[in-house]
């Protein structure tokens, strides 16, 4: 039985290693010419009219075309660069043809295109064949036979006997382990599979009683154990704060605005809670998306929940702005909103078509703007600016109306002390420009006279009644956009109707529809004939449960992302999520269920056949992309901080709510002095305040995303860093303090002290080996302190010294790994 | 390894089952066996420079009001191009300098005093035009996607010379355009990312330990045994055998680093050369001091970041081409002074510097007298100095108005290419493979600009 494998391990081992030389020699080369220093320049200085426009009966998007030519004849003579016409249009040597027209390619630019015409203008094949037959919008039938384009299948299991076939995803995986012959690792054990389930889902240790508990029904019945750990675990609302995690990553969710100021967003956390909540309920996927996108357009909800949907619609709202005043630079807010939509929900980046059709992907300028007419027909809220302090365009609960009628007498008392604030900035920044001569008046005083107008301002701030307030979008003018040439706002081309992207249906507004098209759009996206948005969340899930995804570029499901490793199985999983209604908890269970998401990560067990086996399986697929291991996972920045606090048993476990943000009526901040604030709490990390340009230096040091940046797959660094955060930060030292002490009240002899300590952070006892050398190490250390501080009492030192121990297994990798 | 397991190996292999390359692999299979990815690695061939020095002047520095002449702008200064573009010249004067005569603006005069030793290209080009695209794309290739930085490709290439500090330092009192992406090690293991350094009390965040000496070595003791416990089984991971390096790199840079940035240790005249009050740690005097201590320790590229993304403190100038006056006066000394310096020491010969910025300015504004210029990345001016660099001469030319190159155009991979060439590295031959292809830093670009080299 195990020779067989290992037969074809040698087989397999022989053919992969002589295949990528030979295509690397010649072809790969020229190709990876062709893709980094010609297909990008023509893309960019000929598509404009040569591609889908076609001018002068010329395309240049393929080497049958370029072959073909246009009006002049053939454009190319592969070869022989100075007798083709597309150099000599460029490089200034044909009598009549200049080209482009504008700004004429530069030396370096018109002496790749010769190369690559005297190598033999290389295009490669499947691309040559995408782009030969193009319908209206430019997209050739090969670009829509992609992969991710297709509609997703309903593959049936394949037939696998043995216990890897009771299971739909463990029969795809073993199918391809058999291919392969690779023998799939073991199961782990009920203690690291508790530890990997509870990190996973909550993001929070087990602790020592449910480890306990679930290892001795484990033994009873290992499946009835697992399905109610599960349960209790997705029942938790620490399930919800572990997963909302993941879905702000991908929103870029941040406390502020992200202007040069920094101005705040008090309202933020509003929508943080939603998306909370949402995973709490197990909200349908696709209601899920849909609040986000056009929440405030939902008819027939209680009031209750129609609140509740246009605060989801801060997912559009907290688009990152930029500069002294983003409200004037809305096409780069709608540019953030596009470039999110597509990433997050159809794993696509839409942002590239901006400024022209999109390099790889099926993607034309004129989508863009379809799905930016949606965007500028919507009213974003404004949180204030450097050019604009203040807040416009807040959503109120009580609707406009009423909330003018009982803010308006307050507004009145306002508005003069607001115009007289910026009169005497003015004033004050007159010193800037020029100088001035007033005895008794210089730039001090015209500071205090601001600083002393502000605090009129507060004062009459705080009176105002607390409305309730949303960070919403709304319904703004609705119409349709013109395409902005080059990405150019001024430079205006077709008018385009808002509608969705060609390669997915390109449906279109209907005449008569007069609202914005979100609605509409947060159908289409959810749709069951879109065949990305339920591949790319199945994905997601999948990604954050095994540790990576099925496909591999969580966001980009284009052409220049991964094929999926398990196309069945992705599908799979997709047309399980919609068949159950979108729910995200019914996919985690069919994840969690499986032999393979049990799979053991722990390389060489002890058991030496293990061991060959698991030896030839890294021979044959060293990155496991075909999953006969478990991947080994290091704690991420929330986790280790969630679980510290756990140990120390001072983890705040009540929700987070607003962040204690100076009043909403008196923002004045300038990028010179921009917002900065930092409230330290216990509660858990994705409580904590986010600053979109003053990034939080834990999260940061540990890899968390910063708020302004799309993140779909965190990437674990390992730096000296943070071996210097475990071993001197203030952090790190208080709270190993705290977690002395607790064990040392807890226990009562060093022996209980140690076991309580292994189970607390690795929930495991310690073996005799470890009991001895730990104990040991502790009267070593106790010598130590006492030597250092003779003051120290007998009790301060034994807490001094166990604090060492506690510090040593916080930085250990048994601690800071999930098997 | 058990005998038993030996056997049981050999016996697979005297089967014939298990490949050669496989079979020594799991021989060598020790659990002790740790890799430290910094060991010094030779290079390909003799380098003419051991470690870099780079100087990143953040936000855009005027070339045409610094290092390239432009008589012709000057001369039609406010005249009228074409509608709603008007040529700027420079308010600031030009003289020659040296025996090469090179000539450089009066906001660099200590440079100008060491021109005979500097190679000035005044035909940089970089790949994109924003801070953001630029600023990664003259540090790692790319304009566009994530990248290693070109440091994290050397400590990569090279290893470290000295284990207790990292082979890439970067001193960044702030933040510049692009964050920490400008240092980031992306697909190369995480070990070769840039440590930053924040010039203040405590430069590398929790560097001074909290407890004694002994305790620390007990903690540190433990920690060890609790890894090599947790070891068994895992050996071939190199995630837990990158953790367990980077305590020791952690505990050598502890001893360490607090010794690299005491620059009190310094003797009055080279306090005075940098002119640099050694309280003071805010300038980029303090940046040059510390980084010829770390290039004495043997870090291989270090560089000094010289302002943020706060415009207040960059070279960034739409409209306030006056703030250069103090933004020089903080580079200019310390500059001229960390290269007078390194040549005292007999350290230029094997030290590369490069002095550089993202993009320079545009010679053209919309409205007559705006004292500011647009972003330019179609040309602008680089000098690099030591380890094989000819001194004293100038390469490349921009146009009469410094708008274009008019010859010798040099990229940024060009640049990158000849960055690596002198510390011995084939830049195409230095390639990591991810995703599927072999990536290099000057990706399928770059020349290796052997006119200035000697």
């Amino acid at each position: 039985m195990r020779l067989l494998p290992a037969i074809s391990l040698l087989a397999l081992a022989i053919s992969n290693a002589f295949l990528p030389c030979a295509l690397r020699a010649d072809d790969e080369v020229k190709l990876e010419y062709f893709e980094n220093r010609v297909r990008p320049l023509i893309a960019k200085r000929c598509y404009e009219c040569h591609r889908r426009k076609a001018e002068g009966g010329l395309r240049v998007d393929s080497r049958e075309s370029l072959l073909k030519g246009g009006d002049s004849g053939p454009a190319i003579k592969p070869g022989d660069a100075k007798n083709s016409l597309l150099w000599q249009a460029v490089s200034g040597n044909h009598a009549e043809i200049e080209m482009p027209p504008k700004n004429p390619l530069n030396e370096k630019e018109v002496n790749a295109l010769a190369k690559w015409i005297d190598d033999g203008a290389h295009w490669p094949q499947a691309v040559t064949a995408a782009r030969a037959t193009p319908d209206e919008h430019g997209i050739s039938p090969a670009e829509r036979a992609f992969w991710s384009f297709q509609p997703i299948a309903r593959p049936t299991p394949p037939p696998i006997s043995g216990k890897w076939g009771a299971h739909p995803i463990d029969a795809f995986v073993a199918r391809d382990h058999q291919r392969l012959g690779l023998s799939p690792n073991g199961q782990l054990p009920p203690r690291q599979l508790i530890r990997r389930l509870s990190y996973d889902l909550t993001g929070l240790p087990p602790s020592p009683p449910e480890v306990d508990k679930f290892e001795n029904a484990f033994k009873l019945d290992s499946d009835a154990a697992l399905n109610k750990l599960v349960e209790r675990l997705l029942g938790s609302r620490a399930y919800a704060e572990r997963w909302a995690q993941h879905w702000l990553d991908l929103v870029r969710y941040a406390d502020t605005a992200g202007d040069a100021a920094d101005f705040p967003i008090p309202e933020a956390y509003k929508y943080r809670n939603y998306v909370i909540d949402a995973f709490q309920n197990d909200m349908p996927y696709d209601r899920f998306v849909r609040e986000q996108i056009a929440g405030d357009l939902d008819e027939g909800n209680e009031p209750e929940e129609k609140w509740r949907a246009v605060v989801a619609t801060g997912y559009v709202a907290i688009s990152r702005r930029i500069g002294v005043s983003p409200q004037n630079l809305k096409y780069i807010t709608i540019e953030d909103t596009l470039n999110n939509i597509g990433k997050t929900f159809l794993g696509l980046s839409i942002g590239c078509a901006r400024c022209h059709d999109h390099k790889f992907d099926p993607i034309p300028t004129s989508d863009y703007y379809a799905l930016y007419g949606i965007f500028d027909s919507t009213t974003y809220p404004h949180a204030g600016a450097e050019h604009k302090p203040y807040r416009d365009d807040i959503t109120y609960r009580i609707g406009d109306r009423r909330a003018d009628a009982t803010l308006d007498a307050f507004r009145k008392k306002m508005a003069p002390l607001l115009k007289q604030e910026r009169a005497l900035f003015e004033r004050y920044r007159e010193f800037q420009r020029k100088p001035i001569n007033i005895p008794g008046y210089n730039r001090d005083v015209a500071w205090k006279n601001v600083l002393g107008l502000r605090e009129q301002i507060r004062q009459v701030a705080v009176t105002f009644p607390n409305l309730e307030t949303a960070f919403a979008v709304r319904e703004g003018d609705s119409s349709d956009t013109y395409v902005q040439q080059q990405g150019d706002p001024k430079s205006r081309g077709p008018l385009v109707r808002r509608g969705f992207l060609q390669v997915l249906g390109g449906e279109t507004l209907s005449a008569e529809v007069k609202a914005s098209g979100r609605l509409q759009l947060a159908k289409w996206i959810t749709s069951k004939d879109n065949p990305l948005t339920a591949r790319v969340i199945a994905n997601r899930i999948w990604h954050h449960h095994l540790g990576r995804g099925l496909v591999t570029s969580t966001s980009d499901f284009g052409a220049r992302g991964e094929q999926p490793s398990h196309p069945e199985l992705l599908d799979f999983l997709a047309s399980y999520l919609i068949d159950h209604d979108w729910s995200i908890k019914s996919l985690h269970r069919l994840i969690l269920s499986s032999q393979t998401y049990q799979l053991s990560s722990v390389e060489n067990p002890g058991s030496e056949s293990v061991q060959i086996e698991n030896a030839a399986n890294s021979k044959l697929d060293p990155e496991n992309k075909f999953l006969w291991r478990g991947f080994r996972q290091r704690l991420d920045a929330e986790q280790l901080r969630d679980s510290i606090l756990i140990f120390s048993s001072q983890l705040d476990d009540t929700p987070g709510e607003r962040h204690p943000v100076p009043h909403r009526l008196t923002y004045f901040y300038r990028q010179h002095e921009p917002y900065i604030a930092n409230f330290e709490s216990n509660k858990r990390t994705i409580y904590l305040f986010r600053q979109r340009i003053r990034k939080n230096r834990y999260l940061d040091m540990f890899d968390a995303p910063d708020g302004n940046l799309h993140v779909g797959t965190r990437r674990p660094t390992t730096t000296t860093l943070q071996s210097l955060y475990f071993m001197n930060s203030p952090f790190i030292e208080e709270q190993a303090n705290a977690i002395a002490r607790r064990a040392l009240k807890s226990n009562r002899n060093p022996n209980e002290i140690v076991r309580w300590l292994y189970q607390h952070l690795y929930s495991r006892g310690p073996n005799s080996r470890e009991l001895s050398t730990v104990t040991d190490r502790m009267d070593q250390l106790l010598d130590q302190v006492q030597i250092a501080d003779k003051t120290s009492s007998k009790e301060n030192g034994k807490i001094k010294s166990l604090c060492s121990i506690v510090k040593a297994m916080l930085a250990s990798n048994e601690f800071m790994f999930i098997e | 390894m058990s005998m038993d397991r030996r056997t049981a190996i050999r016996s697979l292999a005297g089967g014939g089952l298990l490949l050669p390359g496989m079979l020594s692999e799991m021989m060598a299979d020790e659990p002790s066996r740790i890799v430290d990815p910094l060991t010094p690695k030779p290079p390909h061939f003799a380098p003419r420079a051991k470690r870099v020095i780079f100087m990143f002047m953040t936000g855009g520095v005027s070339h045409v009001d610094t290092f390239d002449h432009k008589p012709v702008l000057n001369s039609r200064h406010d005249t009228e191009l074409r509608v709603g573009q008007f040529y700027k010249g420079s308010g600031w004067k030009f003289r020659p300098y040296g025996q090469s005569g090179t000539e450089i603006s009066d906001l660099f005069p200590h440079i100008g005093s060491v021109a005979d030793d500097i190679c000035l290209i005044r035909s940089m080009t970089n790949i994109n035009g924003d801070h953001f695209g630029a600023t990664i794309g003259i540090h790692t290739g790319s304009a566009t996607f994530n990248r290693p930085s070109i440091g994290s490709w050397v400590s990569y290439g090279l290893g470290t010379e000295n284990a207790n500090l990292p082979a890439f330092m970067v001193i960044s009192p702030g933040l510049p355009y692009a964050g920490g992406q400008v240092w980031g090690s992306d697909f190369l293991p995480a070990v070769h990312q840039g440590t930053r350094v924040i010039p203040g009390t405590e430069p590398i965040a929790n560097m001074h330990r909290r407890v004694s000496n002994e305790q620390q070595r007990t903690e540190l003791n433990m920690l060890d045994f609790f890894n090599r416990q947790h070891l068994q089984g895992r050996n071939t991971d190199n995630q837990l055998t990158a953790r367990i390096k980077s305590f020791e790199t952690a505990a050598g840079m502890q001893l360490e680093a607090p010794d690299v940035f005491d620059v009190r240790q310094e003797s009055k005249s080279t306090l005075a050369l940098y002119g640099l009050n050694p309280d003071d740690t805010t300038g980029f005097a303090w940046q040059c001091l510390v980084a010829r201590r770390m290039a004495e320790r043997g870090v291989r590229f270090i560089e000094l970041i010289d302002g943020s993304s706060n415009v207040d403190r960059n070279w960034d100038a739409h409209a306030e081409l006056t703030k250069y006056d103090g933004l020089a006066r903080n580079v200019d000394q310390p500059a001229a002074a960390l290269l007078k310096d390194l040549k005292a020491r007999g350290m230029l010969d094997d030290t590369l510097l490069v002095f550089t910025t993202e993009f320079g300015r545009g010679p053209f504004v919309q409205s007559p007298g705006t004292d500011g210029r647009s972003h330019h990345s179609r040309v602008f001016s680089t000098w690099l100095a030591g380890a094989g660099i000819r001194g004293g001469m100038t390469y490349g030319k921009s146009d009469d108005l410094g708008d274009r190159v008019a010859e010798n155009e040099v990229g940024v991979h060009d640049l990158q290419a000849t960055i690596l060439n002198q510390l011995g590295i084939d830049h195409e031959r230095l390639t990591y493979r991810h995703a599927g292809r072999d990536f290099r830093l000057t990706d399928v670009h770059g020349r290796v600009v052997k006119e200035i080299l000697t």
